[in-house]
């Protein structure tokens, strides 16, 4: 790849990675200032925040230099649609859980979500297949192992 | 994955050969006990006790356990006061190190929103330093502090914890500047007593049992614990013996959530009395090593509170929590 | 002599048919427990203890050491085959070892990480018998600075896992490091960075990040890339065993991982993980295929998984000399002792020998048994790759979650795993290198912490780095390592010149 001669535009998604480094570099920032309290001996809380922020400030400028310079690695072409479809899928298992649907629920469904995404069609066998994976996690350890897995309608059943 | 399952069948098949509880006599209550920390702690071997000592001894037909980790029990109290109001079966395990933390972490819920039950176990805090250092008892330490505070190292538990609180509360005492407090947290047991037995300290506080088998072998030596009076089964003298004014705790208690009513939770402090009291229990405390001190009802409501007034004025005193 | 006599007789105990049952079972229950990722090694002692409290003090220990040794093959598995680190210290493994799987090396990944698992742990043992008393008395002497000064040497040794790009190296490590900052300040008792969110006050796990980094992480990617080119994965390409050019590769990494690992593990703060990222460099560097690191080199998963075995037993020497619980599993092995109202302790040698001594044979035994259990069964792991990929894929992400919410059965926690996860996606797709972030999120709050203990002890005066003998040697060999790779580079320059 002879990046030098073809890619000397400014690289886009390179030069949004810098500023996101620029804006987190700004958040530490802003917190380390609202530490109220400091250590009677030796450097404070604050030090540290203020080392990662001064580095993370030096490399988001050279982030920001490398994408002017066309620097990033060559992108393929990407496919949304699966990746909204996982990530459903563990948004289904977050609200689920947050709201009491239980973990076999979210479980069964974030199985289907995945399967679906690598391109599998049979939505309604992923979920059984699903369904009877997570009730046997939930069966091995929140009954035999005593461990708290998030309790909805099936959990308890059992 | 089939010799995966094939692992989980066979454990399950023997777990379910080796764990087969007895369950004695059915009793009509259900209650569910909420550890607010993970697995393997303190919280959770009270919270798993008593689940075993209420159903051996047939106060409840069944206990359930569950697990709410996270920022020294301040996430289990939210969810205990938010989401389980009015909910006369649930209990959570609590702690002194409770009180501290929610005022250091600056919780929005506090320890004046739910019903205090009862207080079931205590242990007290033991100074220690290294065998050879020149101290030798709570008054040279006293003085070597009075002397100046800063050259005075303490290693123990995390900041703003019984162990922090006990060595502000020694500073006092002893007649120097609490906010000079040279105090070293560190995140283990293990760590803090390595750096002690390295001499990298002055002086060590936690739990009288994490430095037992130590003091024991000779390795360090006991200044003094920090009990009222003398504590039996263990030969120490008390700070407070040697001079020194110091009376502190590491307790552990349980806790209703608001909005029961007082019948139940007059319910709630007879299930933990005749636990108390029940063979299963002493023999509990007896195989984990902890000391019994019982204390329910109204007396334990107002020693709570008592605790938490007294901890707020002495983390403002070391400038942990700004008043 | 007598160690040898006592040794003998905890091995005839140990080597009873009962006590080999009580072997079998726990290597298999800790295995199959320990394959979730989230639950390592401690987690799983912790959720089986239970079950060892019905048996005697001799059988109890042996289940013990074989559940122990099970939940940490366990997580080495799931590293490889699936690229889900069970546990931090297997992090690493996962950088070559899941390069290797997918290659269809699968076996001999498995096959090397559990021989030299074997290796490692059979000479940490024996070290563990034999040379504790003295290693202790060393290891009491690392104060603060001193373990400032050993991160000071993980940190320059780090840049092994970089890439070819020192900028997006760097950028990877400082995101770890930010992750690091995150929750309570251990020193002052404050919250940092968690913008009022109580569950962020105890800071960013370490196996919820690279959980999330590397196992949703890749699934993303994977997934967002199917249309352009289908991943095939062959269970088994070449030899499913360990090829005689997989041994004379293998061999010294194992040693060298037991050197590391053993006496960082034994250090009250020294840990697991710190021996693994020495082991990897410093495999990187002598390895006679560095064309092959960063794809699948058999260097990286030996050296690694020997010394995060060795290291473990590592931290039974200050268990057993002074009673110190240095890790979390030792904290558990500990409950254990404590439950027939022993305390590990200066006193237990003496005291109880034939206890000491048992659990030390069982953790030979536990160690035989579970190489000679798996060894055979690598063909049996590896067909898991055969699983059509929606199902591979789809049970990877239900075990990485149920690993997360077993641990921690918050949805918050499950929120910053898909986080974590859509980072690791970004980080592929523009090409940063992932691990520098775990690692700067394990050696990130040691490095600041032991500082300011160091300093506070010293009432501020830096000095203290310099005057510990420890300390300064190991600043020395930092610098060293961090300047050598530019002067040998120079001096090549020149030779070239001369030429």
């Amino acid at each position: 790849m002879d990046r030098s001669s073809t890619h000397r535009r400014p690289d886009a998604a390179g030069l949004l990675i810098a500023l996101i480094l620029f804006v987190i570099t700004g958040l530490i920032w802003w917190d380390m200032t609202t530490l109220q309290i400091s250590s009677v001996y030796g450097p404070g809380p604050k030090a540290m925040p203020i080392v990662v922020a001064s580095g993370l400030l030096l490399l988001a400028i050279a982030n920001a230099i490398i994408a002017f310079r066309g620097g990033l690695p060559e992108r393929e072409s990407l496919d949304w649609k699966p990746i909204l479809l996982i990530l459903g899928g563990l948004a289904a298992l977050v609200a689920l859980i947050a709201h009491g649907g239980g973990f076999i629920l979210g479980t069964t469904i974030l199985f289907a979500a995945t399967a679906a995404a690598f391109g599998r069609r049979a939505f309604l066998t992923d979920l059984v297949i699903g369904f009877v994976l997570a009730i046997l996690i939930f069966v091995v350890f929140a009954k035999l192992l005593a461990l708290s897995l998030p309790m909805g309608p099936i959990e308890n059943l059992f | 994955m089939s010799r995966n399952r094939k692992g989980l069948w066979r454990s399950a098949l023997a777990v379910a050969a080796i764990a087969g509880f007895v369950t004695s006599a059915a009793a009509q209550m259900e209650l569910k006990i909420m550890a607010p920390a993970g697995p393997g702690g303190g919280w959770d071997q009270t919270a798993r006790s008593m689940q075993q000592a209420l159903t051996q001894a047939g106060i409840a037909k069944g206990v359930q356990v569950t697990n709410v980790p996270g920022a020294g029990g301040s996430i289990g109290l939210a969810q205990l006061v938010n989401n389980s109001k009015g909910d006369a079966n649930q209990l959570m395990v609590m702690g002194y190190v409770m009180v501290g933390s929610l005022l250091t972490n600056k919780s929005p819920v506090s320890l004046d929103q739910v019903t205090p039950i009862a207080r079931l176990t205590a242990e007290y805090e033991a100074i220690v330093v290294p065998a050879d250092s020149p101290i030798k008892n709570a008054q040279d330490l006293a003085a070597a502090i009075k002397a100046d505070p800063a050259k005075v190292t303490w290693a123990g538990g995390s900041a703003g914890g019984v162990d922090h609180i006990a060595a502000a509360l020694f500073t006092q005492a002893a007649g120097a500047d609490p906010t000079k407090l040279n105090y070293i947290p560190f995140s283990g047991g293990g760590e803090a007593l390595a750096a002690i037995l390295g001499g990298k300290v002055t002086a060590g506080i936690s739990g009288y049992g994490e430095f037992e088998s130590q003091i024991k072998a000779g390795k360090l030596r006991l200044i003094g614990l920090t009990s009222p009076s003398r504590v039996p089964n263990i030969d120490a003298p008390t700070i407070k013996e040697q001079g020194v004014d110091l009376d502190i705790a590491n307790w552990r208690g349980v806790v209703a959530p608001p909005g029961i009513s007082d019948e139940q939770r007059k319910q709630l402090v007879d299930a933990m009395d005749k636990m108390s009291k029940s063979k299963e229990w002493q023999a509990i405390l007896n195989q984990k090593g902890w000391m019994d001190s019982y204390m329910s009802g109204d007396a334990f409501a107002k020693f709570l509170q008592n605790e938490q007034a007294r901890t707020k004025e002495v983390l403002a005193s070391v400038g942990l929590v700004k008043s | 002599m007598d160690a040898f006599i006592a040794l003998a007789n905890g091995l005839t105990v140990a080597l009873q048919p009962i006590n080999l049952l009580f072997a079998l079972i726990g290597v298999l229950l800790g295995t199959a427990v320990g394959v979730l990722p989230g639950i390592g090694p401690a987690l799983t002692v912790a959720l089986l203890l239970p079950i060892t409290f019905r048996l005697d003090p001799g059988g109890s220990l042996i289940m013990f050491a074989g559940i122990y040794y099970g939940g940490m093959y366990g997580g080495s598995t799931t590293s490889i085959l699936i690229n889900t680190p069970g546990e931090s210290a297997s992090m690493v493994t996962a950088l070559e070892g899941n390069k290797m799987a997918k290659a269809g090396r699968g076996g001999p990944a498995l096959a090397t990480s559990a021989i030299g698992s074997f290796v490692a742990g059979t000479i940490a043992t024996i070290g563990l018998a034999f040379l504790a008393p003295y290693l202790v008395d060393i290891a009491i002497q690392f104060g603060p600075e001193d373990y400032f000064a050993l991160m000071c040497v993980a940190f320059v040794t780090v840049s092994a896992t970089f890439g070819d790009s020192p900028v997006r190296g760097l950028t990877s490590l400082f995101i770890g490091l930010v992750l690091g900052l995150v929750g309570i300040d251990l020193l002052t008792g404050q919250a940092r960075l968690t913008f009022g969110v109580p569950e962020l006050l105890d800071g960013v796990e370490v196996t919820t990040l690279a959980v999330g980094l590397f196992a949703i992480g890749e699934a993303l990617y994977v997934s967002s890339r199917r249309h352009l080119h289908e991943e095939k994965l062959e269970p088994v390409r070449g030899s499913l065993w360990m090829t005689k050019a997989d041994w004379k590769r293998s061999w010294k990494p194992w040693l060298r991982g037991a050197a590391f690992g053993f006496p960082i593990g034994a250090l009250p703060a020294g840990g697991a993980e710190i021996p693994t990222f020495l082991s990897y460099s410093t495999e990187k560097k002598l390895t006679k295929h560095p064309e092959e690191f960063g794809h699948g080199a058999i260097e990286g998963v030996a050296g690694p998984e020997s010394a995060n075995n060795a290291a473990a037993a590592g931290t039974l020497v200050p268990l057993l000399t002074l009673g110190l619980p240095t890790s979390a599993t030792a904290a558990m092995l500990l409950a254990g002792f404590q439950q027939y109202g022993l305390n590990p302790g200066p006193l237990l040698f003496a005291e109880r020998p034939e206890l000491v001594w048992g659990l030390i044979a069982s953790l030979f035994i536990a160690n035989a048994m579970l190489l000679v259990l798996n060894l055979p069964l690598v063909g049996l792991w590896v067909r898991l790759l055969a699983i059509p990929q929606p199902w591979l894929y789809a049970g990877i992400l239900v075990f990485a979650t149920m690993g997360t919410i077993a641990a921690n059965p918050s949805p918050v926690e499950i929120v910053m795993l898909s986080v974590f996860g859509v980072l690791g996606f970004l980080m592929r797709r523009f090409d940063y290198p992932i691990a520098p972030v775990v690692v700067g999120l394990i050696l990130g709050p040691i490095a600041e912490s032991q500082l300011r203990r160091a300093l506070s002890i010293s009432l501020g005066d830096p000095m203290v780095l310099l005057e510990s003998p420890i300390s300064a040697t190991l600043l020395t060999i930092a610098l060293i390592a961090l300047i050598l790779p530019f002067v040998l580079k120079g001096m090549g320059r020149f030779k070239a010149v001369e030429d």
